[in-house]
Formats: structure tokens, C-alpha cells, sequence
């Protein structure tokens, strides 16, 4: 195998799917990356198994078609760290990669493409086609409610739903839940729920490039597959039954609150700072016409803020993780943010005032 | 009760405690619901054909020898006409709730063992000029009065006679031990009748002699540590009718914990771990509705085999292997045959622990 590209048309696709690949491997070829060379066009794969992310890069001149996998790591700083404009020079010897670029030469180890796992297909797949613009942001406005290596694995990830005419994603880790919904031009025979894992869903998203392009996507039983520009992304589904989120959303709230989304997030923002940096609650006073906050950490140190907003019913105390207010207040656009509450104890809504295509739930914390 | 100013114990310091426990507590709520029931033998309980167990029966149904624990198929060997019900655990619960609160008009000190048993501290009381006899007479009044069902009740200077009390004249019945007869009281009393003997070390205590509590008293305390370890200074204590423990109001739940028999034994180490995420997200749903998702401890897992023989491993959250699969690994390697029942369950922080803030939890 042998070509010549250069660092700009490489390091873009060769980033993306080094982020894939795990540091600490098991399997000593899933810390390599897969390079194949065919006629002017090299294709690169990186996987851990669960997720698998195929780019492309045009070469400069045709290729000695071949295939070969090298650390992908490696590879990467070596070609970040040649100089802009560089023409970097693949030649595999006999078991070796030697790359050569200017007065620059490295030698490589490698591992037979034979010995690189494939992500198996789904048969029988739904198709589905948005424009990146929907997809990035189902994902940017609920992604951050994802849970973390809960024990409930099927939380480590997200909900992907698609019904007649609509397509939502929904996080939760148990403690807040966030959900977004766009139209779409789908007609499954019934609805489809699938759960994508938490790493698919970042690595996905780092895909989308050009908003206005569209974007393929085919659900399969079990498997994913997204074809974003010259990508193409694959990723086992979680097995799991994720919670049914019209039962987490709150129907019953009596109070409702709306205050400008910039000056809440400013004044949180400066609470969180005298808040208990493990637990990071704040204690929020509704007042009619007035919302106070109050935070206070172990060393008594003391945090009280006050913004004027419309509310106007009874006076209500009730206490907040400030991160998770803060994480919807970030994601959401418009200028009035809409908080609909009930009692201390019980989950509230948080939504744009005007736009309701997104929707978050957040329990409140016991101070 | 009244107080013995003779006894060695300041009066001030004596202890005037009530242990209540309903008779046939369950049983007792259905024949008030359907008076029929009164006369035949009646239990509440699991299907014999799922392994179900009796959880409370009737008097007519104990005359046939049917107690509470025993399989239901056991049961329905020993009395053919027995009429089995499934239990309505939310109506018990309700009519609980209610008992309790009755309690509750006459101490501040009450302490539910289970949903129909409790113990409550009359010492400060002032009702009925500070007479836990009649405190007790006039709860059991009540209980007959509002709730319709029947309370037993034994009244004494500690919880370990009070309890022993209770069950004296059952059913409804009650009995009063005053300080001044507590030693005639526990002289004769029967091992068995201790606190922490079982049947275990009543065998033991039996061949060394020791049938009653006047038998345990001829020992020294240091003989019966020698024997018994720790639990020969408890056996010291209450053989003279000395408990000292408080009755104390736990609002909190230190554990939480659910469990199922298999309709079929499960034969290997495999079969059991498949049950496992059936279990865990009935626990997991518990917790959250409970809100006590935040405060769990650690984990435990409970094993019971096919021969009734049952352990239980429990682990701290930080140990590495504290997830189910392990505990349930664990357990399975000390029996190593065919088993019956799994629970899976967990331990929670105490108070102390959990005056931190306490994230609530989405419930679905």
C-alpha cells in the first residue's frame, strides 16, 4: 500500500475517528486505526466495538490500493504536529508504516487489516433523513441529562423516538429529564424507540459540519447508521426499556413563574459560587413579582441574589441542584424561560415561554 | 402500674412500658369486613400452587394446627376447609396507620415493630393520673371501639417482659407485670422465652442445664460469657427481667428490600443471576417512589435453599464487588443446591449520615 495525501485533507477526517477509539484497550488492534486505499480515496475507520466511525479523505494522486491498521493515536500527533500545507507520504514495508513528509520520516507499527473488527449491520433497517441543523439539536438541548455509568445502563444514553410525522430524543439520569421534538417527514408503521449509548450520541454530533445538508440515518433492530457528508457512523443500540418520559413530565403543576432567561442564569450562576461544592444546592424564594436566591457551603459563607419576575401566587420555598438549572437555562434560546412548579417535593417544569418543542423536567433537592 | 418504692431502682427512673399486638391481625380485619369469616377457619395467604406462604390465620385455623410462616400447601394438608384469601396489604396498612395514631394521643415514645405490634413508653404520661394499666385498658378499648378488631397488651418496666406480657393471655387479653412481681415473673420462665434464644441455643443451654430463667441466674455473669460470648451478658441481664433498652420512634427506614419464591426451585448459579434484573428493577422502582435512591449504603442479597436453610451477604457501596451479580455469587457458593427464594435488597444511612442535602429522584 502506498499514497500521498495532505495533513489538511487527513487530520480532519483522522480526528474524528481517533475520537473513537478508546485509550485503554483490551484488544491491542482497537487502539489502531483501519486505513484502506482505493483508487484516489483513503477511508478510515476507528472503533471500540460499540461504536464504529468510517471517514474519507481524497488523495492527491492515485493510490497502490492496500489496506493496514496503525495506532491511531500516534498517528494523529504526528500528523497535528507536521507544519501546515505538508504532504505527508504512506508506504507499508514489510510490516511497518513509513511515513515521510518534507525532511521528516516515521516508522510505524502496524497490524493486518484482517484482525480489525467490523460493527455488524441490522437488517431490515428504518430510514430516516433530517437536516443536521434538527439532529444537532435534539442532541445540544437534551444530551447533557444523560446519566454516567448509572448501574440503570439503559440511562447511559439516550432515547431516539419516531412516531408519524415527528422525531424527540429524551435524556434522564434520574434526578432531571430533558426532551426535545422536531417534524419530520417519517411514517413508521408504529412507533419506533430506540436507546443510542451515551459515547454514540457525543460522537455523533462532533459529525455534523453543514447544517443545511441533510442526514440519513437507518434504525435497525440492533444497530444505528448515520451517513453525515463523507461519514458514515454505526452504533449498537442499548437493550433496555427506557423510562416513558410523558410519565415523568409533570401535569399537575399550579404555579408557574416566568422570569428573562439571561438574568436567572446570571444570578444562579453567581449563587452557585457560595453553594456546597458537592452538592451544589440553592434555596429559591418565590415571592409575587420576586424571586430570591440563596446559597450558603460549610464554611458559611453566604450567596443572596434577587430578580424581579412575573409570579403571582403563593410565597413558596424550594431548594435546587444549581447545575441542573443552569444546564437547561444554557441550552434554551428564547429571552422568558417558564418554571411551572407545585410543591417543594415535587418535580417541576422548565420550558421556553413561547417555544415548547423542548421540554425539562428537574427534581428538587432536599436542604 | 403502680410504682414500688422498695424496688432498688429510683421510682423516678422506672419505666412504665406498654407492648401492644394485635390478634391475628390480618385474619382480624377480614372477619370484621365479612363477619362469615368469624366461625370457619380462615387464613391469608399465597396460592399453595405458587408456594405461598400463610402470612396471618384465624383461631379456628390454629385449632387445625395452621400458624403463620407455614406453606400454604402445608396448611391446606392440615385443614382441608381452610378458606384461603389473598391479603389486601393497603386496607392492613390503613387500619395500621389508624392504630398507630392512637398510640400516638398517649406518648411520644412508640415504636412499631411491624405493621399490628408496637411498643409505647407511658412513663411521663399523665393520662388516667399516670396508670399505664389503665393507659392499656383504655387503648385496647378504643382499638375494639373504632377499628373493630382485638388487641392484646402486656404491661411492664421493660420492653423484654413487656413483650412476654402481651402474648400472656392472647387473644385479646391482657397482662401486667409491676415491678415488684418481675422476679417471681421471670424465675420460671423458659428459656425459650429470652430474647435472642432460639432454637439453636436453647438446644445448647438445654445440655447444660439451663431450662429457666431461674436456672440461667445460678450461673455468674462471667460463667455465662465464657459459654455464651457477648450474648452471656444479655442472658445475665434479662434472666433477672433487666432490659434497658429504649423504646425509640424510628421514622426512618434502615433497609429496603424485595423478594420473591420461585414457583420452581432454581437449580444452578445461572438460573439465579437470570432473576436477577427482574429484582433489582422492582428494588430500583421501590427506592425512587420512596425517595431513597440517594441514601443507600450498601447491598444485600438473601438467599433461602430449598431445605428453608437461608444467608444473606451484605456489602458497603465502595467495595468493588458490591453489585448484585457478586453478592448473589456469593451467597449461592455457601449452599451450592437448589433455591427457593432470592431477595435483593439494600442497607440505608441513618440520620446521622443523612443530614446532607438529599437530591429527590424522578419517579416513573
Amino acid at each position: 500500500m502506498k499514497f500521498v495525501i495532505s495533513r489538511e485533507a487527513l487530520l480532519k477526517p483522522l480526528q474524528l475517528v481517533a475520537g473513537v477509539v478508546e485509550r485503554r484497550q483490551t484488544l491491542p488492534v482497537l487502539s489502531n486505526v483501519l486505513l484502506v486505499a482505493e483508487g484516489d480515496h483513503l477511508s478510515l475507520t476507528g472503533t471500540d466495538l460499540e461504536v464504529e466511525l468510517v471517514g474519507r479523505a481524497k488523495l492527491e494522486q492515485p493510490s497502490v490500493a492496500g489496506s493496514i491498521t496503525v495506532p491511531a493515536r500516534k498517528l494523529m500527533d504526528i500528523c497535528k504536529s507536521l507544519p501546515d500545507g505538508s504532504m505527508i507520504e504512506f508506504d507499508v514495508q514489510e510490516q511497518k508504516l513509513v511515513l515521510r513528509s518534507g525532511r521528516s520520516r516515521f516508522t510505524l507499527s502496524t497490524l493486518p487489516a484482517s484482525e480489525f473488527p467490523s460493527v455488524e449491520d441490522s437488517p431490515q433497517a428504518f430510514e430516516l433523513t433530517l437536516a443536521q441543523q434538527q439532529l444537532k439539536r435534539l442532541i445540544d438541548r437534551t444530551s447533557f441529562a444523560m446519566a454516567q455509568q448509572d448501574v440503570r445502563y439503559y440511562l447511559n444514553g439516550m432515547l431516539l423516538e419516531v412516531v408519524q410525522g415527528r422525531v424527540r430524543m429524551v435524556a434522564t439520569d434520574g434526578h432531571r429529564l430533558a426532551t426535545c421534538a422536531c417534524d419530520a417527514e417519517v411514517n413508521p408503521a408504529e412507533k419506533i424507540q430506540v436507546i443510542i449509548p451515551r459515547k454514540g450520541v457525543l460522537e455523533l454530533v462532533r459529525l455534523i459540519s453543514d447544517p443545511e445538508a441533510p442526514l440519513r440515518m437507518l434504525i435497525g433492530s440492533n444497530h444505528i447508521r448515520a451517513h453525515v457528508g463523507d461519514f458514515v457512523f454505526t452504533s449498537k443500540l442499548v437493550d433496555g426499556r427506557f423510562p416513558d418520559y410523558e410519565r415523568v413530565v409533570p401535569r399537575n403543576g399550579n404555579k408557574t413563574l416566568l422570569a428573562d432567561r439571561q438574568e436567572l442564569r446570571t444570578v444562579l450562576q453567581r449563587a452557585a459560587i457560595l453553594s456546597n461544592e458537592k452538592y451544589r444546592g440553592v434555596r429559591l424564594l418565590l415571592n409575587p413579582g420576586q424571586l430570591q436566591v440563596f446559597a450558603n457551603n460549610p464554611e458559611q459563607e453566604e450567596a443572596e441574589e434577587s430578580l424581579l419576575v412575573d409570579y403571582d401566587s403563593e410565597n413558596m420555598e424550594i431548594g435546587f441542584n444549581v447545575t441542573y438549572l443552569l444546564d437547561v437555562l444554557n441550552v434554551v434560546g428564547e429571552e422568558q424561560v417558564k418554571i411551572i412548579l407545585s410543591d417543594p417535593n415535587s418535580s417541576v417544569l422548565v420550558q421556553e415561554a413561547e417555544d415548547t418543542d423542548s421540554l425539562y423536567v428537574v427534581m428538587p433537592m432536599r436542604l | 402500674m403502680s410504682v414500688d418504692n422498695d424496688s432498688a431502682v429510683p421510682a423516678q427512673h422506672q419505666r412504665k412500658i406498654i407492648h401492644f399486638d394485635c390478634d391475628c391481625f390480618y385474619a382480624a380485619v377480614e372477619m370484621r369486613d365479612h363477619p362469615p369469616y368469624r366461625d370457619i377457619p380462615l387464613a391469608i395467604g399465597g396460592r399453595p400452587d405458587k408456594r405461598g406462604v400463610i402470612a396471618t390465620c384465624n383461631y379456628p385455623a390454629r385449632t387445625f394446627g395452621v400458624r403463620s410462616a407455614m406453606p400454604s400447601s402445608h396448611a391446606l394438608r392440615l385443614c382441608p376447609n381452610l378458606t384461603l384469601i389473598p391479603g389486601n396489604m393497603t386496607k392492613y396498612r390503613d387500619v395500621s396507620r389508624a392504630f398507630m395514631a392512637i398510640l400516638a394521643q398517649f406518648s411520644d415514645h412508640v415504636e412499631p415493630l411491624s405493621l399490628d405490634e408496637a411498643f409505647i413508653d407511658v412513663s411521663s404520661s399523665d393520662a388516667f393520673q399516670g396508670s399505664a394499666t389503665r393507659i392499656a385498658s383504655h387503648i385496647r378499648e378504643r382499638v375494639r371501639n373504632e377499628l373493630g378488631i382485638t388487641v392484646s397488651a402486656g404491661v411492664a418496666p421493660n420492653k423484654f417482659l413487656a413483650k412476654i406480657a402481651s402474648d400472656w393471655h392472647k387473644p385479646d387479653g391482657m397482662k401486667v407485670i409491676p415491678p415488684h412481681e418481675v422476679e417471681s415473673f421471670v424465675l420460671p420462665l423458659p428459656v425459650e422465652k429470652i430474647w435472642g434464644v432460639g432454637k439453636v441455643t436453647a438446644a445448647r443451654m438445654h445440655e447444660l442445664g439451663l431450662y429457666t430463667c431461674a436456672d440461667v441466674q445460678g450461673w455468674s455473669q462471667q460463667q455465662l460469657q465464657e459459654r455464651f460470648g457477648r450474648f452471656g451478658q444479655q442472658l445475665f441481664r434479662l434472666s433477672r427481667g433487666e432490659d434497658q433498652r429504649p423504646v425509640e420512634a424510628r421514622e426512618e427506614r434502615l433497609s429496603l428490600s424485595v423478594e420473591h419464591t420461585y414457583d420452581q426451585d432454581l437449580r444452578d448459579l445461572a438460573s439465579c443471576l437470570a432473576q436477577l434484573p427482574r429484582l433489582e428493577e422492582e428494588l430500583q422502582q421501590r427506592l425512587a417512589r420512596r425517595q431513597l435512591l440517594e441514601q443507600i449504603q450498601g447491598r444485600v442479597v438473601k438467599m433461602k435453599f430449598h431445605d428453608f436453610q437461608q444467608t444473606t451477604v451484605e456489602r458497603h457501596l465502595q467495595r468493588p464487588d458490591s453489585d448484585y451479580a457478586s453478592l448473589l455469587t456469593a451467597a449461592w457458593q455457601r449452599g451450592q443446591r437448589p433455591v427457593r427464594l432470592i431477595g435483593v435488597g439494600v442497607r440505608l444511612k441513618t440520620a446521622a449520615t443523612t443530614q446532607q442535602p438529599q437530591q429527590l429522584s424522578l419517579v416513573w
